[in-house]
């Protein structure tokens, strides 16, 4: 391949294990990438050029040396500007972090780390994590590589911008709300949020300690397999994480679609649903039927109490956390954001604990109507076509564009007040040609199922694979 | 809702947390809570005495696909 930017995760360890790549040669045409077409993305808001360089002469050294190759060995990564890395900063996506630096690195940039895979620097984010459309004031908005006018989704915009312009092979992002698999969807990749509590969170910038999520928005399902497989599993640092015992994800890409019986919800995800947007939807059912899958809708009576909660949650503890600034510099975040946090405080503390308290009946009610008998749940990743930045711009006209930007994310809540593993993949492109997003939902601590549905899908299909023309 | 509750909202924030209304965008989010009243409203009665939030990673636990 000419340009080693083009290589997927996979394809690049595999490259650079087999001595058909240099890990400084997949760097050098990564930022080479990045130093052509990021002023008219934005994706990237701190480029560790010198640094990268010398992990990438590190691993061709050590590969050279005949040592023991990390699964990511040579792939050069970047993420989201909120997993902290001791001594550099981390702006969380705002000012009022501008000069933060953390004394701690991540867990999971630790495990990234050990795997072999070369960090680039930070990402473009929705400030604090928390808008679904990436709008940032303080670092400018990301751009859609597709259509540059459109937005990228959020909150992890540069990590869903970056991979499909190719700057990077694979990035980490958040998702407390649909911040991985919206952007995945806008910008035609593969994202997945695992199971609450799968990946663990230590050093991660906070949200909503009860539905943040970590994990990879990648090009492909085995991308994403593979990643998940370095970064999962019990952290002793935080006593969330989930001691399940982590399977080997790509082991479970056996792309044999026979048997699997899919669920598809009739309430909820396709509330005044663009037309093309579920044409396009169907279309993928299509294609998971043609490898003997087959699809069943069934009725979800929980969804509407699931998005009544799901807001409680999240509004609730994202305030709490953002109190003391709130009280002393509330004019250091972007309006939209101040005025969102402030509503938290008005929630009584009786309904924050009934939402909490109602999560665990309404998931085992979700799962006796959506699982029994299927293996996965699929839906829209959103419910709109690609809306443009201006249209879902809340801080210039926000009598306008609140619903509409509030809408983005209707489809991707209610997995994260669930805490199920959803997988977004393209599956197809509307008549703007910007991507159509397809979530794929399984059962708890069975990511392997999604994923093995995602690749299986992949193997039929070229949406992922399609390049933006920057 | 007979009486306009932001005022009330607004107060009682202030009271509670010293935070204080940051701007429009924050007032215009409390007229929401209209909406969101109403939709706790529709779901009285449907928490039962024995609920907690532990009871969600218990489900998780439960309602794992076996061979997962």
């Amino acid at each position: 391949m000419s340009d080693l930017a083009l290589l997927s995760v996979t394809e690049a360890a595999d490259a650079f294990a087999k001595g058909e790549a240099t890990a400084e040669a997949m760097v050098r045409a990564c930022l080479a990438r990045i130093d052509a077409f990021d002023a008219e993305v934005n994706s990237v808001v701190r480029l560790d050029r010198e640094e990268a360089l010398a992990a990438a002469a590190a691993q061709d050294k050590a590969r050279a040396a005949g040592a023991a190759l990390g699964p990511l060995a040579g792939v050069p990564m970047m993420h989201k500007d909120m997993y902290y890395r001791a001594g550099r900063v981390s702006t969380c996506g705002s000012a009022i972090r501008r000069d933060f630096v953390p004394s701690v690195t991540a867990t999971v940039l630790r495990r990234l780390d050990a795997a072999g895979a070369i960090d680039m620097g930070t990402l473009n984010m929705a400030e604090f994590a928390q808008n679904p459309t990436g709008h940032n004031a303080h670092h400018g908005d990301c751009h859609n590589p597709w259509n540059l006018p459109y937005c990228t989704g959020g909150s992890s915009s540069g990590s869903g911008a970056g991979v499909a312009a190719r700057f990077f092979a694979a990035a980490l992002g958040s998702d407390t709300g649909g911040s991985i698999r919206l952007p995945a969807s806008i910008c035609g990749v593969t994202g997945i949020k695992g199971t609450q509590t799968r990946v663990p969170r230590t050093g991660v910038m906070p949200l909503s300690f009860s539905m943040d999520n970590v994990g990879p928005l990648t090009r492909t399902a085995r991308d994403s397999a593979r990643i998940m497989g370095v970064i999962s599993g019990k952290d002793p640092l935080d006593p969330t994480s989930a001691p399940e015992p982590v399977p080997d994800y790509e082991a479970a890409l056996t792309d044999d679609l026979r048997g699997l019986s899919v669920a598809v919800p009739r309430e909820w995800f396709f509330e005044s649903a663009d037309p093309i947007v579920v044409a396009t939807f169907e279309a993928a059912l299509e294609v998971l039927k043609s490898r003997g899958a087959t699809v069943t809708r069934v009725s979800c009576s929980s969804l509407r109490a699931i998005g009544t909660y799901v807001a409680v949650v999240s509004r609730v503890e994202a305030a709490t956390i953002h109190a003391n600034w709130m009280r002393e510099h509330p004019g250091d975040y972007s309006v939209h954001l101040s005025g969102r946090l402030y509503g938290g405080y008005a929630i009584p503390g009786t309904h924050y604990l009934e939402a909490l308290s109602r999560r665990g009946p309404l998931l085992r009610q979700f799962c006796a109507e959506a699982f029994a008998g299927h293996h996965i749940v699929a839906t829209p990743t959103l419910r709109m076509r690609v809306p443009t930045l201006a249209e879902t711009d809340i801080d210039a006209d926000p009598e306008a564009n609140w619903a509409r930007h509030m809408a983005v994310s209707a489809n991707t809540r209610p997995f994260n007040y669930l805490g199920l593993p959803t997988v977004s993949i393209p599956c197809g492109f509307d008549d703007r040609g910007l991507p159509v997003g397809m979530q794929i939902t399984a059962r708890p601590f069975a990511e392997a199922r999604a994923l093995m549905v995602a690749d299986a899908f992949q193997r039929d299909t070229d949406w992922h694979a399609r390049v933006p023309a920057l | 809702m007979a009486t306009d509750p932001v005022p009330q909202i607004e107060e009682a924030i202030g009271l509670w947390t010293g935070v204080q209304c940051p701007n429009e965008a924050g007032r215009r989010g409390l007229e929401d809570f209209c909406a969101l009243i109403k939709e706790f409203e529709a779901l009285r009665g449907t928490m039962v005495f024995e609920d907690e939030p532990a009871t969600f990673e218990a489900a998780l636990r439960a309602e794992a696909e076996p061979e997962a």
